[in-house]
């Protein structure tokens, strides 16, 4: 297997990313895809539709401000350390953005319904809301043909292309992930059509991967374009490598609150910088390395249960008679004699 | 156990919602401060609860830090199960969570919660978004009873809400039957100012207990509907200085608790 997917984040984005594009957006309140985020806003792409279940520090709602995005499918969007999603307000509020609203394991069903192929599944929540009044896009009460009793739908969701945080990958494009992953990875990623842009924090050789399958969340022949990027999820927090920069997200949800202030912080954060290494140096110099040394994780939680995933090789039956005994051989002749089976 | 001569109303609510939580019992924990009060239940009155969390873990023990987000690493290590949201919203869909616990920006006289906006959503240069549901419409609609807190003013306990996010008794007494909903609906609410119940035949919210320093008026200038008042209210007990020490080691920064 000759197969390296890994590029830089702006050939992925270059690449993989195309205006008018529904994406998937990877992450919950942590492992939120802040650099392809960056990145996406860098190369100014357009009229994107992005579908997830909540996602936090802003990441969405900078996108939103930057004007790259025409629709969201959401159960919670919001910087939660200003308590607002204040672009996607401004943007819903000057109807440059809509919004269609469910609850989260509405979206989530939404993407196990992508993940599964199948048109649409049926969940308990919603009814009786003003979210089902506004969103017959992705919500429906039909007739259960078994019961004959009214039963909520969701719409499957199918990106075409998703965008997510992992721990690890390989270069073949295996993601790994452990902990909490977002609600939805597993599923946003492998509904979506085109498949799966991934920056990782490490990448690792694929036997490393292959000695625990178990962890991995998207396998190669899913993904796309692997990008080895440290801290690709800050502000928000990354499982065993970094906290959440709460300090941080308050400093990005104070420019996302006022229209004037935001393209400003674009500028400097995002425009302003190359890559997110650049993003980080400046970080660095602006903040401190104190800053970032203050979200190193208390680490020392490895597995204590002793796996070991070995198999059985069947080429030890060669050679080996059959198990019998008299009581078998004695019905089988009787059976045989009166021309049985 | 002497009473706390120093605390906050957002520390007693705390408190006081933890005592809502009976031992053993499979609580689903939702965003904001359900996950202060659930660390804070398992620490005293319920060491045994089963605690679910919309980011997917299962625990039996109480979280090792203060978790910030509903998926916040701490939430997860020493977990019991981490198979992510499906596992635990699963759980709600097959009726086997007890307590479905929520927070919301918004509440009115049947116990519907509004945490999606304020306004006129057909108009949108009219509404105001706040960040939606999240995992609270799929907790009210399929826990057994639902347990919610919220700080009180006259702008959030409003006769009805702007936008039904999460059902509580929808327009009154069997709404939520007709629309075959699993769930109970909600039980109990706790605020900055006191405590509330619904009457079991009109759904309709009641005052059931007042904080210390709080009056019946003045909750009920609090409260933008004619709020009906239990003939036993009573005061609420002050919590211990004991209560506060153990709670205060559980928010040392005042992330949720200011």
């Amino acid at each position: 297997m000759n197969l390296d997917k890994r590029m830089t984040l702006k050939d992925a984005v270059a690449k993989f990313i195309h205006d008018g594009d529904t994406v998937y957006y990877g992450g919950f309140q942590i492992m939120v895809p802040m650099a392809l985020t960056h990145e996406i806003i860098r190369q100014k792409k357009k009229n994107l539709t992005t579908v997830e279940s909540s996602t936090d520090v802003g990441g969405l709602d900078i996108l939103v401000g930057a004007g790259c995005v025409k629709e969201i499918h959401t159960a919670w969007i919001m910087n939660w350390y200003v308590k607002a999603p204040y672009a996607i307000r401004r943007a819903f509020n000057e109807g440059k953005l809509k919004r269609y609203d469910i609850s989260n394991f509405g979206a989530t069903s939404a993407m196990i319904a992508g993940f599964l192929g199948v048109p649409f599944m049926p969940i308990l929540g919603n009814i009786g809301t003003d979210m089902l009044k506004h969103n017959p896009t992705d919500l429906q009460v039909i007739k259960d043909p078994f019961t004959g009793e009214k039963i909520t739908v969701v719409r499957a969701w199918r990106a075409d292309v998703a965008i997510i945080h992992a721990q690890k990958a390989d270069r073949l494009g295996n993601v790994v992930s452990y902990g909490s992953r977002g609600v939805t990875d597993e599923f946003g990623a492998m509904g979506s059509k085109r498949g799966v842009i991934v920056t990782a924090e490490e990448i690792v050789e694929p036997e490393v991967v292959r000695s625990d399958p178990d962890r991995v969340i998207v396998p190669y022949f899913k993904t796309l374009a692997v990008v080895h990027c440290p801290w690709g999820a800050h502000p928000s927090a990354c499982r065993g490598y970094y906290g959440l920069d709460i300090r941080f997200s308050q400093y990005q949800g104070r420019y996302e609150r006022h229209a004037e202030l935001l393209p400003k912080f674009l500028d400097e954060w995002v425009y302003g910088c190359e890559d997110h290494a650049a993003y980080i140096k400046k970080y660095v110099n602006k903040f401190g390395q104190a800053g970032l040394d203050r979200l190193k994780p208390v680490l020392g939680f490895k597995p204590k249960l002793d796996v070991d995933y070995g198999y059985h090789d069947p080429a030890c039956w060669k050679g080996v008679p059959m198990y019998t005994d008299d009581r078998l051989k004695a019905y089988e002749e009787a059976l045989a004699k009166k021309g049985g089976k | 156990m002497t009473a706390a001569s120093n605390y906050k109303l957002t520390e007693l609510m705390t408190i006081r919602c933890a005592k809502e939580i009976k031992d053993g019992e499979v609580v689903f924990v939702g965003v904001g401060l359900p996950i202060v009060v659930a660390a804070y239940a398992m620490a005293t009155n319920a060491p045994n609860m089963i605690m679910f969390t919309e980011g997917g873990a299962i625990r039996a023990t109480a979280p090792l830090a203060l978790g910030i987000t509903v998926d916040d690493p701490a939430l997860f290590t020493g977990a019991d199960q981490t198979f992510g949201m499906l596992a635990t919203m699963a759980a709600l869909q097959r009726g086997e969570c007890d307590v479905a616990f929520i927070g919301g920006a918004q509440i009115d006289k049947f116990g519907n919660i509004n945490s999606s906006g304020v306004g006129d959503w057909t108009k949108p240069s009219k509404f105001t978004y706040f960040a939606g549901s999240g995992g609270a419409n799929d907790m009210a609609t399929s826990g057994k009873r639902v347990l919610a807190i919220m700080p009180q003013d006259a702008k959030k306990f409003v006769e009805k809400v702007d936008y039904i996010t999460t059902p509580g008794y929808l327009s009154g007494p069997g709404e939520r039957e007709k629309l075959g909903m699993i769930g109970g609906g909600p039980d109990c609410v706790v605020s900055t100012m006191g405590v509330y119940r619904f009457d079991k035949k009109t759904k309709e919210m009641y005052l059931a207990e007042y904080f210390p320093g709080q009056s019946v008026d003045k909750i009920k200038a609090s409260c933008a509907w004619n709020l009906k008042v239990s003939p036993k209210v009573v005061e609420t007990t002050a919590p211990t200085e004991e209560e506060i020490k153990v709670l205060r080691g559980i928010d040392p920064t005042g992330f949720y608790l200011g």
